[in-house]
């Protein structure tokens, strides 16, 4: 063991008095010869957690294609048992990284459960999750919903729809009851906005008073279910419908127990989903490390949106394993390949509802970080008013878009990228233009959070406190 | 040494009919003690599989055991495709050491080990490693502490109801306040062994303790006041009176403590491997139920399957040794 | 005559939680070198009390005990005990359990060849000699108490005390071994307090006879001097009108004089 300690410093001390040579020597030297400037990780043996998720996807292909290990980098991938061990374990360092929700590396840093100080320089995917409900709702709810002319209902199907089936059992004095997967994870802002847009209250959290259940004043009871427990847990009527990521959607129409209603690229067109997470601590004792890790992870991204999501059935393949996601390839494929399945048999084709690489996904926005952020203050996880600075630089101190660049330019130079693939680095702001393609149509624009608070009749506004 | 053949009643029985010596006698015996077990199981089989058709879950049927044995097959084969794999590895990994070295004269190359993952054969070895650090542990602790409350009444009756409060007390209850404190305490840069294989053997420690304190305590106090007569007149000191007298003569109860030890060691290291997600069967089996594939519980069953037998071995060592060490050979039975 | 073991007022309480319980009184003996004694009396009666009081197990609350000039207050292995179940360590041989003692008694004193042989010489003398490699389960009771004798001999006490040594076995063998035990206590010239609540064997081993009184507060009732011929034979003494009017005496004490009122 001492042996290998003693290796990795006098790698580490060698690796930095060449990158003086080299700075001393000149560009010159750097352009003419790459091998000469290659820089070694100061960490080489990574372990990686992820939850059996097929949007872990970007983490196997980088094992699996060998661009950790074109990095110098040699990983091993572990999954977790559930979000909350995946943090912990990252925060104590038993994980030097892992595939996290996004508003896992924003909680744990303002201090939402765990406190500890998260940050993120990859995204790692868009859209991927869907809201199901029971066999009962849904016949409860179908009445509402506009048909179209052949029959099948007018998608996408709004909360409205829902919302008199709510009102029915509130009367019935029978309590309204969803899974989603964890209190910070994109399911339950997802899951809140669909609710709340069709008017259904999803309830308050009041972490300052004790209160984490985010029930109160609500409509709909949201509790936290593991995604693989979902399916069982409906059929078994404990709630009655959650919102999860693939397969388990999916599951509930083979099952024939429940019915997906919405994906959440209806809910909000290429939102942001699950980002790849590393301690500050982490990421300030290896830098090098860090920017290798993201380098191998974008070029594994680009690999699965590639050739018009041509090597998709061969990354189910891998993802069918039972070290990654081990679910049944059909099942995988049913999401991963561009098709969703609603009511059994009304397949429709959903192109974008896995996006890896495509749309800049893997780029760290502020402006999705902000976007995370507005949702925790909506819902009173965030319990104090906050001003707009705020949000920008707790954004800033968890996206890192500048590990991002540094990593693609080096992939650019390389040549194993082109930078039409990419931001302009030079002109981008982190933030994308306002976006309008929600449910509700309300727009949202990162540079104003507060004002964008205001604009839901649900919600915290700015001031407002439980 | 005729330990290993009283274990296997059968097998005289055998050489006696390979002999010809007795042969009606020697095949009733044969049938009694491999014949009616192997009926047992075999109707087992068939209720199984019967049964087995009937469950429908949402993973498909439950599976029978042709379907537990193709997945116990293919565990295996995965397993050897791994080692293929992980040659592949060394290999690149040299080449790539090589290449930096001729780059950077003063690079000191290092092997890394494999970093694919675990297969089936890999993670049972994980768990026997796990259970016997906690159970090893546990009886260091364990003998010593029942002989010491042993030979007191006043300790015995103070440590009592300690032990009885915690002896119940689950292995779930216990893994997070390990988790938490293994994360406080154990901090290294490069720890010789990961966190998660410290708190699952600690959690396994903890729960396996008891028995053994409560049996060595129990076997020490009840030694025949004759024999620490004996020892009062020979004047023996303390150490050889424990040496000489106390350890023999608890040796019996020692091993009923150290075998209940090593039961409940075994089956509570599967739940702690769950959650604290040491790479051994305990993980195995979370893997596989979160995987939720039309092979998982096929595959969880062989992990049952193999979780029964490797108990059922362990005890029977435990018993062999017991056979091997105590004087008092009535009673290691069963 | 200089007495070797000398118990003088020796009484014992046994705390109970209604209060102290005295079990035995005033109890006074003066033993000389070379002499046998019997203890007799009805169960109950103390006589292992007073064996365990010399033996160093117990301690007197009255009186005490002085062994050749110096007074006894732990137990030791110069007053050697012979148990009733002989109490040999089962995980042992016969030659190992023997070895426990001598190894405690001689260590530095004897060389390891000497040990050897001195083992081995106080198992012949129980007639053990061919059976020392044997481990208490694999023997009969009797030979078992033999090696107890042999190894209560091999500590060379000064006292040997023996507590109803031959109770549990059958009539024959224990005719055999109070034979041994003549020969070897005529041999080596030891002093002895042996137990009993047989009359005959009293009688046949005895120099004198010790018969104790019924507790609570049991003390010596009176001492009988037995003064037979050495060596004795059991076979002659059954016609001897001397022997059976030793015999009737022990016999009156204990069924008239003494006679145990049996409460359920």
């Amino acid at each position: 063991m001492r042996q290998v300690i003693t290796n990795r410093r006098s790698a580490f001390k060698c690796a930095c008095i060449r990158s003086v040579l080299v700075l001393a020597t000149g560009f010159a030297a750097m352009s003419s010869s790459l091998a000469s400037a290659v820089e070694y990780a100061e960490k080489e043996e990574l372990k990686f957690g992820f939850i059996k998720l097929t949007d872990m996807a970007p983490l196997a292909i980088a094992y699996e294609k060998g661009y950790f290990e074109d990095e110098g980098l040699y990983v091993t991938l572990e999954a977790q048992a559930n979000w909350k061990v995946l943090l912990d374990r990252t925060i104590d360092g038993q994980l030097d990284g892992a595939h996290m929700l996004a508003g896992q590396p924003l909680g744990a840093t303002i201090g939402f459960g765990t406190q500890a100080h998260i940050i993120t320089a990859f995204s790692m995917d868009l859209n991927g999750n869907g809201i199901t409900v029971s066999n009962d709702i849904w016949e409860q709810m179908k009445p509402h919903i506009p048909k179209q002319a052949d029959g099948k209902p007018v998608h996408p199907i709004k909360a409205d729809a829902l919302k008199p089936v709510v009102d029915k059992l509130k009367a019935e004095g029978k309590p309204f009851k969803m899974g989603m997967v964890f209190p910070v994870s994109t399911h339950n802002y997802e899951l809140r906005y669909w609710l709340a847009a069709g008017g259904i209250h999803p309830g308050y959290y009041a972490p300052h008073k004790g209160d984490t259940s985010g029930n109160i004043n609500a409509d709909a009871l949201l509790s936290v279910t593991p995604p693989p427990q979902m399916p069982a847990t409906m059929e078994a009527g404990t709630i009655h419908g959650y919102c999860v990521g693939e397969p388990w959607n999916q599951q509930a129409v083979f099952k024939g127990i429940g019915v997906p209603v919405i994906t959440d690229y209806e809910i909000w067109k290429n939102n942001p989903e699950k980002v790849f997470g590393v301690s500050k601590e982490w990421a300030d004792k290896y830098p090098i490390t860090h920017k290798k890790v993201v380098k191998a992870l974008i070029r594994a991204a680009y690999w699965l949106d590639a050739n018009d999501n041509g090597n998709r059935p061969e990354a189910v393949k891998i993802l069918s394993k039972p070290n990654y996601v081990g679910a049944d390839y059909d099942v995988i494929a049913n999401s991963m390949t561009g098709t969703f399945e609603y009511e059994k048999g009304d397949k429709r084709a959903v192109p974008d509802f896995n996006v890896f690489f495509r749309y800049n996904a893997t780029y760290p926005y502020y402006s999705d970080a902000i976007w995370y952020l507005t949702q925790m203050r909506r819902w009173g996880q965030i319990s104090e008013p906050k001003s707009d600075e705020w949000f920008m630089e707790t954004a800033k101190k968890v996206y890192r878009p500048d590990i991002y660049a540094s990593a693609a330019k080096e992939l650019i130079k390389e040549g194993k990228l082109s930078a039409k693939d990419f931001p302009d680095f030079a002109t981008e702001t982190g933030f994308k233009p306002p976006q309008t393609e929600f449910i509700d149509e309300i727009t949202y624009d990162g540079t104003q959070p507060n004002a964008y608070l205001k604009k839901f009749s649900i919600g915290l506004k700015s001031d407002e406190k439980i | 040494m005729n330990i290993s053949l009283s274990n296997v009643a059968w097998l005289e029985p055998v050489v006696n009919v390979a002999k010809g010596k007795n042969v009606g006698t020697n095949l009733q015996i044969i049938f009694k003690s491999l014949g009616i077990p192997l009926v047992g199981i075999l109707v087992f089989l068939v209720l199984w599989s019967i049964a087995a058709d009937r469950i429908d879950t949402s993973l498909g049927k439950f599976p029978g055991p042709g379907e537990v044995a193709t997945q116990a097959k293919g565990l295996i084969k995965e397993h050897n495709a791994e080692r293929i794999k992980a040659v592949a590895f060394y290999e690149r990994q040299e080449i790539r050491n090589a290449e930096r070295s001729a780059a950077d004269p003063t690079y000191e190359a290092t092997i890394r080990p494999y970093t694919g993952k675990p297969t089936y054969i890999d993670q049972i070895f994980t768990s026997l490693i796990t259970v016997m650090s906690g159970f090893i542990l546990a009886s260091i602790i364990a003998i010593p502490l029942g002989i010491v409350i042993g030979l007191s009444e006043n300790l015995y009756s103070a440590f009592n109801p300690i032990i009885q409060v915690f002896k119940p007390v689950s292995p779930l209850a216990w893994l997070p306040i390990v988790t938490m404190v293994v994360s406080a305490v154990y901090v290294s840069d490069d720890p010789m062994f990961p966190k998660s294989f410290i708190t699952s053997m600690i959690t396994v420690m903890l729960c396996c303790l008891w028995p053994t304190v409560i049996n060595t305590a129990v076997g020490v106090a009840s030694i025949s006041r004759d024999l620490i007569n004996v020892s009062d007149v020979l004047r023996l000191s303390y150490f050889t009176h424990i040496r000489k007298i106390v350890i023999p003569a608890s040796i019996p109860m020692v091993f009923t403590g150290l075998r209940l030890s090593l039961s409940i060691a075994w089956m509570v290291l599967i739940a702690a491997e769950m959650l604290a997600q040491n790479p051994g069967l305990g993980k195995f089996v979370w893997d596989e139920f979160q995987n939720g594939s039309s092979d998982s519980m096929g595959r969880i069953m062989v992990a049952i399957v193999t979780i029964g037998l490797i108990g059922f071995a362990l005890d029977r060592l435990m018993l062999m040794l017991q056979r091997y060490v105590s004087w008092d050979k009535s009673s290691a039975t069963r | 005559m200089n007495p070797l073991l000398e118990l003088s007022d020796v009484g014992i309480d046994f705390p109970t939680p209604n209060g102290p319980f005295c079990a035995l009184q005033g109890v006074n003996l003066k033993i000389a070198k070379g002499e046998f004694i019997s203890l007799i009396g009805h169960s109950g009666c103390g006589k292992s009390t007073v064996l365990n009081i010399v033996a160093g197990l117990y301690k007197a609350t009255n009186g005490g005990v002085v062994l050749a000039g110096k007074e006894v207050n732990e137990p030791g292995p110069e007053r050697a005990v012979v148990f009733q179940n002989h109490s040999l360590l089962p995980w042992l041989t016969a030659y190992q359990n023997v070895e426990l003692a001598v190894q405690k008694v001689f260590k530095g004193k004897k060389s390891k060849a000497e040990m050897k042989a001195w083992i081995e010489h106080n198992l012949n003398l129980v007639h053990m000699g061919h059976a020392m490699h044997k481990r208490p389960d694999e023997i009969s009771g009797g030979m078992k108490q033999r090696v107890g004798i042999a190894r209560a001999l091999s500590m060379e006490p000064s006292v040997l005390l023996l507590d109803e040594p031959f109770g549990a076995l059958d009539a024959l063998t224990r005719a055999h071994l109070q034979d041994s035990l003549m020969e070897i206590q005529k041999d080596l010239d030891s002093t002895v307090i042996m137990i009993t609540h047989d009359v005959d064997e009293a009688v046949l081993l005895s120099d004198r006879i010790v018969m104790m009184t019924n507790g609570p507060s049991a003390t010596v009732g009176e001492i009988l001097h037995v003064e037979l011929e050495r060596p004795r034979n059991r076979i002659q003494l059954a016609d001897d009108p001397t022997y059976n009017k030793y015999r009737q005496q022990v016999l009156s004490f204990l069924y008239e004089k003494q006679r145990k009122v049996e409460t359920a």
